[in-house]
């Protein structure tokens, strides 16, 4: 089964963040036929952020919510729009992602604010944050402002972009992406051997 | 079991009394430190190499000199040699100087640092941080055991026909520990040579040493050098204790709270739960220690760092005679359902008799 992780970094309860993440998970859902949904609230993952920024290790939720990302098919991420840009919560939570856990991942951006002077956000803030780790970013976006909660054109933007995802997400393995980076987990499992180490390091 | 401790030897204010120990304080208080470890009854000191403040752990050679002059009996290792940024040909001949100096009470642990501008301030590039250490450990062996080298390599310039003189006491290298914390290579690179593997185990969750020590076991047996089991782990860990464990609770807590490691991160009591750092009496300390083998089987070598976070020389040296107190209890319970095919950590004595029973096997052949 499909399994697609939504990451939203609301903070207030209840939160607008959160209710585009439900109606884009909804329809994304719907859009895969079945899909196995985890859902990764932020706010509750806002001091164990801190705390692995500060001691360098996640621990229990985080590091569930981490390894559930790096084992997604797909990911919808949902961040309200603070200064003109996505939340430092949210920043962090990337930041601690191990790079190359979303290589040739298919992600769905969005974001919600106040106004519709900040939709540009998705595209000077959010695309080329996931372009950075190598993630499939689908090509439609989904900014909502609080006046498009009453608006009829929002729903054919979580609908198309939702079938972007999916159709991202049932096609594409991440695992087989031809460079996709070895991870620790990777190396743990099956070590590079020493003998190619040795013959990579007198490689210029 | 070799039960020891190791020092990062840093300067950071008391935060009780808002007072900063000298660095001539701190670089005598080591001195004192390793003294006083030797006098309970351990048997490793083991001190970590910065070149950057706010440390006085650059030029370990010199240290562990003088502390061996005033010691009789106590090991002295690194906790690390910087082999990515230093000379191989210098470690080669730094140690083996002060392996004679010492009669053999030396051995060296190897990591690859954890300052990022150490590569720079020595010319070298850290995105080749494991190429670094998988080249220069490759030709330090060299260097120890074979008496003229003619080398060519990438980092360095090239040897020819060069002797690191003086040569290793006796013809047997100092034992070599390969530390890390997150770097499955460094494993690998433990496991390919048959040297030792140490896990800073301190300011790290359980889970994740033992994914390490798994490897490095797993990849010791697949090159040749014995049963997993009988592969040589070390591991560190950290304590406070009191005769109360409330009153340890209390007197740490300023201390961790603002610790530049974890400080200002999460609380004591999680930590606690989520590291091997124990804060409470002698009994769980002891208790807390003898439960790593249940993670990491077996083991050769634990290491606790006692002097850090600003906490003075008066408490430090507290802290040895309570270890001192627990000591001969962590020896038998470490000693209790060991089996007897588990090695000890190799010593000086236990490598000359293994070369010396290895020359005699090959002259009867």
């Amino acid at each position: 089964m499909t399994g697609i992780v939504v990451v939203s970094a609301g903070l207030s309860v209840p939160s607008s963040t959160r209710l585009l993440a439900d109606r884009l998970t909804e329809a994304t859902t719907a859009a895969l036929g079945e899909a196995e949904v985890t859902r990764i609230e932020l706010r509750d993952l806002a001091h164990q952020l801190t705390d692995r920024l500060l001691t360098g290790f996640a621990t229990g939720e985080l590091a569930e919510a981490i390894e559930a990302v790096r084992g997604a098919d797909g990911l919808v991420v949902v961040t309200p729009v603070y200064s003109g840009s996505y939340s430092g919560l949210f920043k962090t939570f990337v930041d601690v992602l191990e790079p190359g856990a979303l290589d040739g991942k298919p992600v769905l951006i969005a974001a919600t604010a106040g106004t519709a002077r900040h939709s540009l956000v998705l595209d000077h803030a959010l695309r080329p944050l996931f372009s950075y780790q190598r993630a499939v970013v689908v090509p439609t976006g989904v900014f909502a402002a609080t006046d498009d909660f009453g608006d009829a054109g929002l729903e054919d933007r979580i609908q198309r972009a939702a079938g972007e995802l999916a159709a991202l997400a049932g096609k594409v393995d991440a695992s087989g992406t031809a460079h996709r980076r070895r991870s620790v987990d990777d190396e743990l499992a099956d070590p590079t051997p020493f003998e190619e180490l040795l013959r990579r390091a007198s490689q210029a | 079991m070799q039960i020891g401790i190791f020092s990062v030897g840093d300067v950071t204010p008391d935060p009780t009394t808002g007072r900063t120990p000298t660095e001539n304080e701190r670089i005598k208080a080591t001195v004192a430190i390793a003294q006083h470890a030797e006098e309970v009854g351990l048997d490793v000191f083991a001190t970590g190499e910065h070149h950057n403040p706010p440390f006085i752990a650059s030029n370990p050679t010199a240290t562990l000199a003088f502390i061996g002059a005033r010691t009789e009996r106590i090991i002295l290792s690194t906790a690390t040699t910087l082999i990515t940024t230093t000379d191989p040909v210098l470690i080669a001949e730094d140690y083996a100087k002060i392996q004679h100096l010492l009669d053999g009470r030396v051995d060296l642990m190897m990591g690859r640092g954890n300052t990022g501008p150490v590569y720079p301030w020595f010319g070298k590039d850290i995105r080749q941080g494991i190429n670094l250490a998988v080249e220069n450990y490759g030709l330090l062996r060299r260097l120890w055991t074979e008496d003229v080298v003619d080398w060519e390599g990438r980092f360095r310039t090239p040897l020819q026909g060069y002797t690191s003189t003086p040569r290793p006491l006796d013809g047997v290298p100092p034992f070599v520990w390969h530390g890390s914390i997150r770097s499955p290579e460094i494993a690998e690179q433990a496991a390919y040579y048959g040297d030792g593997f140490f896990h800073n185990h301190i300011f790290w969750p359980a889970a994740h040493t033992q994914q390490m020590v798994e490897l490095y076991r797993r990849r010791f047996e697949h090159y040749g050098h014995g049963p997993a089991d009988t592969a040589i782990v070390g591991l560190g860990g950290q304590f406070f204790m009191r005769p109360n464990s409330q009153d340890a609770v209390d007197e740490f807590r300023p201390y961790f709270d603002n610790a530049p490691v974890y400080g200002h991160g999460p609380s004591l009591e999680d930590f606690t739960e989520a590291t091997p750092l124990t804060v409470g009496s002698p009994q769980q300390v002891l208790e807390r220690t003898l439960s790593f083998r249940e993670y990491v089987g077996d083991y050769q070598r634990q290491l606790f760092l006692v002097d850090h976070a600003g906490l003075p020389l008066k408490t430090v040296l507290e802290q040895l005679d309570l270890l001192g107190e627990i000591l001969p209890a962590m020896r038998a319970g470490f000693a209790e359902g060991r089996p007897a095919h588990v090695p000890d950590a190799p010593t000086h004595a236990s490598l000359l008799a293994k070369a010396e029973a290895a020359a005699l096997q090959e002259v009867s052949a």
